[in-house]
């Protein structure tokens, strides 16, 4: 299974483009899709899931254009949207059974899918109120339900562990993982934490561009040997952030403690530190603004 | 101070959002449709079978009138989703959360959907007066007799159904499908109540105002005329001018302007009687189950042993082997037919098999007739959610991210509601087939088909399901309930014409869903 993205643009009227010649091409396994409010993480997720069309290049499911041949996708795709509703007067089950028909699946194997899946994202027990009486993190699992509800080749998640406590949080990743084995899944999330615990590969969109795609070993090779902890008083925090990137602050009896990506050490008492995806991050961001700064310039 | 600065900001940003939508220049359109079609004189006020010259008060008070008659009842839905879109965008949560008093709020509410009507007034107000020139009858125009029914007879009605809508979103029976259906008898009843009780005090819409004045002065132009007076669309009815009649408009005296401006004042107070009952976006329903207490101990700050949560629960999820994957049209209609049918009461079945019992007791021609026409518009808010439904409940992406959504999934939403028709008609059903009536089974057919077909084609294109609620309702009412042929869409009243009625009906009905396909299709095509 194969899922390529080629020169894929999107643009609205009087508006910037949302997308700009993204090219990707993803086997089995997790991407987690990083990205800025705006960057166009979720116009890209709504091309995907066949939901927008791109006004530019193409999406090739299997090698068949999903633009012309949408249904080809839709059959094997699970999509959960980052803003969805539920049918408030149905319960749990009844909801899910109605997915299952509009998705084509036969009446037994649906029964059995959906006990499991309930059972899955913890809602047996609610399973038959009604669901507008559903927290939100209640209906959030629904929603991974539905997504689920087709044993999906493509599986798209926006933001999917919005709303969810710590324990539904970590439950959803683990699962992620279990299912990434055959078949691809797309995360889109602020939270870097859930990436790092699933992704297999990640990908980082800004205004639109693709600034890097690759495994999280090769986003932190680039930020190896320019993670930095400095600890200074309170009042020198904010002279830092004006020469350097500062990616986390924490206050301790010593000082604050800042961690900086710098390419050299900011100063003579700076300690290197292992990077993490969030540094990696920041530092893909950065990059690309200072290019941006000096194209204008 | 702070207060009517925050009733002005919420009117303000309310009504730029309005009219910076595509709806609200459609809106207009529809005002200058109104005035060409008044101005061609396909709206008449006809006094017997005689119209007077078109002079300013004339057609002041006709295109005045035209907006009393039917802006009144068609801006209802117009303007109703103004407390709606903040419930469902989210912003109501800010705005309760804010210092934005109750009645601020209603009152801005109302003064947004005044200034939405208002624009509708302003543009019939200059289609009058374009009219009086193309007319030619009165070369001379009198602003005052022209503008002065706009003033008095149209805004405080404007003012009236601007008030009623977020009266009827705060009160959460009328919020959704029943209080659409509801404002048509309102509506009827505001119509008729001031000709019924002979009461100006009752009219809220001045037609007797125009009735008193127009009479008296037709009377004395016109030799024989009785006193009849009639709005009404031209459908070929035969009309002279009577040249002798050159009214000067309505005479307006201190007791007539102090009542219109007295139903401005009960608009007024009405927006603010609505602050008392409005919930401010307070949806907390009892029925929410409390969650059941926590296993896990809470851990004290600085303990060295972390919070132990129970994760590890092995994922078992049986792949989907090829032949698990079979669409079923039947099974898609059961499930379609159940999600249509929830939410119900069991009252609301009971009344339903009731009518069905009466359909199959009743003579034949009650049981088609009367008893079917209550039959079809019980279920009036199960058709007018399709189309709907998935776009209300924000689950466009979810659903069309699915396969087979046109034809197939509009299909089985059709058919939901064809049964949901037939159940309902079952016992005039039965009765027609015994009694051998060929014409008739297909005349009650072809209505069949056609209110779920209507239904789904205005669900789909308009995204919400008060356009269907309200015309449905205006049809239930001329058709079925007035015995009007060619608009009865049980068939019932055109009898032995029932094959061509069937004819134009099923035509009709392959337009909507052919309709509801293409633009299902292009909503699915995305932006």
């Amino acid at each position: 299974m194969q899922l390529v993205l080629e020169q894929l643009n999107k643009d609205y009227r009087g508006k910037p483009a949302a997308l700009r010649g993204v090219n990707l091409s993803l086997g089995s396994g997790v991407l987690g899709l990083l990205g800025p409010n705006g960057a166009g993480k979720s116009t890209l997720m709504r091309i995907l899931a066949t939901i927008t069309r791109a006004t530019g290049g193409r999406v090739l499911w299997n090698g068949m254009d999903i633009a012309k041949n949408p249904d080809s996708l839709r059959a094997v795709l699970g999509y959960l949207p980052q803003d969805f509703g539920v049918y408030p007067n149905l319960s749990a089950v009844e909801f899910l059974e109605y997915l299952a028909a509009v998705k084509g699946i036969a009446a037994g194997a649906a029964r059995k899918r959906i006990a499991e899946l309930l059972e899955l994202v913890n809602l047996t027990d609610a399973a038959k109120r009604p669901l507008g009486g559903y927290s939100g993190g209640m209906r959030q699992r629904v929603g991974i339900a539905q997504a689920l509800l087709n044993d999906p080749q493509l599986l798209i998640v926006d933001e999917p562990t919005a709303g969810l406590d710590p324990e539904e949080r970590v439950r959803f990743r683990n699962l992620l993982s279990e299912l990434s084995g055959e078949r691809i899944v797309i995360l889109s999330t602020h939270i870097v934490s859930d990436i790092e615990a699933v992704a297999s590969s990640i990908a980082v969109l800004a205004q639109g561009q693709l600034l890097a795609h690759g495994s999280p070993e090769q986003l932190l090779a680039g930020v190896n040997g320019k993670i930095w902890e400095v600890i200074v008083p309170s009042g020198e925090v904010s002279a830092l952030r004006q020469r350097f990137l500062v990616s986390s602050t924490a206050h301790r009896a010593d000082g604050v403690h800042v961690r900086v990506v710098s390419a050299a050490a900011p100063a003579s008492s700076a300690r290197p530190l292992e990077p993490s995806l969030e540094d990696a991050y920041l530092a893909t961001l950065a990059v690309q603004r200072d290019r941006d700064k000096r194209a204008v310039a | 101070m702070s207060a009517l600065h925050s009733l002005l900001a919420v009117a303000r940003s309310d009504f730029r959002e309005r009219t910076r939508r595509y709806s609200f220049l459609l809106t207009l359109l529809f005002a200058v449709f109104l005035g060409y079609a008044t101005a061609t004189g396909k709206v008449l006020l006809q006094l017997e079978e005689y119209r007077g010259i078109y002079t300013s008060g004339w057609i002041g008070t006709l295109v005045a009138l035209v907006i009393t008659c039917f802006v009144s009842l068609v801006g209802f839905y117009i303007v109703k989703n103004a407390v709606e879109r903040d419930r469902m965008t989210g912003v109501g949560q800010i705005l309760a959360a804010s210092t934005l008093s109750k009645p601020a709020y209603t009152f801005g509410k109302f003064l947004s959907n005044f200034a939405v009507l208002s624009s509708m007034v302003g543009v019939l107000a200059v289609a009058a007066l374009i009219m009086q020139f193309v007319a030619a009858e009165d070369p001379n125009v009198n602003y005052w007799a022209l503008l002065s029914p706009f003033l008095l007879l149209a805004l405080p009605t404007m003012a009236l159904t601007a008030v009623i809508a977020p009266c009827f979103e705060t009160i959460p029976l009328l919020r959704g499908g029943f209080g659409n259906v509801a404002w048509f008898f309102v509506w009827v009843f505001g119509l008729s109540t001031p000709f019924f009780s002979g009461k100006h005090w009752l009219d809220p819409l001045g037609l007797i105002t125009v009735v008193d004045s127009l009479s008296a002065e037709a009377k004395k132009a016109i030799p024989g005329y009785h006193g009849g007076l009639a709005f009404q669309i031209q459908i070929g009815q035969k009309i002279s001018v009577a040249e002798n009649l050159r009214w000067a408009g309505i005479s307006w005296d201190v007791p007539s302007v102090l009542l219109r401006v007295a139903w401005l004042a009960f608009a007024c107070a009405l927006a603010l009687f609505a602050s008392l009952i409005f919930d401010r976006f307070d949806s907390y329903k009892s029925a929410v189950a409390p969650h059941s207490p926590s296993t896990v101990a809470v851990a004290q700050l600085g303990s060295a042993s972390p919070v132990n949560f129970p994760l590890a629960k092995p994922v078992h999820l049986t792949p989907l082997v090829a032949s698990d994957r079979a669409a079923s049209f039947f099974r898609q209609l059961r499930a379609e037919l159940r999600l249509a049918l929830q939410g119900f009461g069991w009252w609301w079945y009971a009344v339903a098999a009731a009518f069905v019992i009466a359909e199959a007791a009743a003579p034949l021609s009650a049981s088609y007739g009367i008893i079917l026409g209550f039959a079809w518009i019980w279920p009036v808010l199960i058709w007018s959610a399709m189309g709907s439904r998935e776009s209300r409940f924000a689950m466009r992406p979810v659903l069309f991210s699915s396969s087979r959504i046109v034809p197939f999934q509009i299909l089985v939403c059709w058919s939901a509601g064809f049964i949901v028709a037939l159940l309902t008609g079952a016992g005039t059903l039965a009765r027609l087939v015994i009694a051998g009536r060929a014409q008739g089974l297909l005349a009650f057919l072809a209505g069949a088909v056609f209110i779920p077909s209507l239904a789904l084609a205005l669900g789909v294109v308009s995204e919400s399901s008060k356009f269907f609620e309200g015309l449905y309702a205006l049809l239930w009412y001329i058709g079925p309930m007035n015995h009007t042929p060619g608009l009865d869409y049980t068939g019932a009243a055109d009898g032995a014409h029932g094959l061509s009625f069937a004819v134009k009906y099923f035509a009709i009905a392959a337009a909507c869903l052919g309709a509801a396909c293409a633009f299902r299709a292009r909503q699915l095509r995305g932006n």
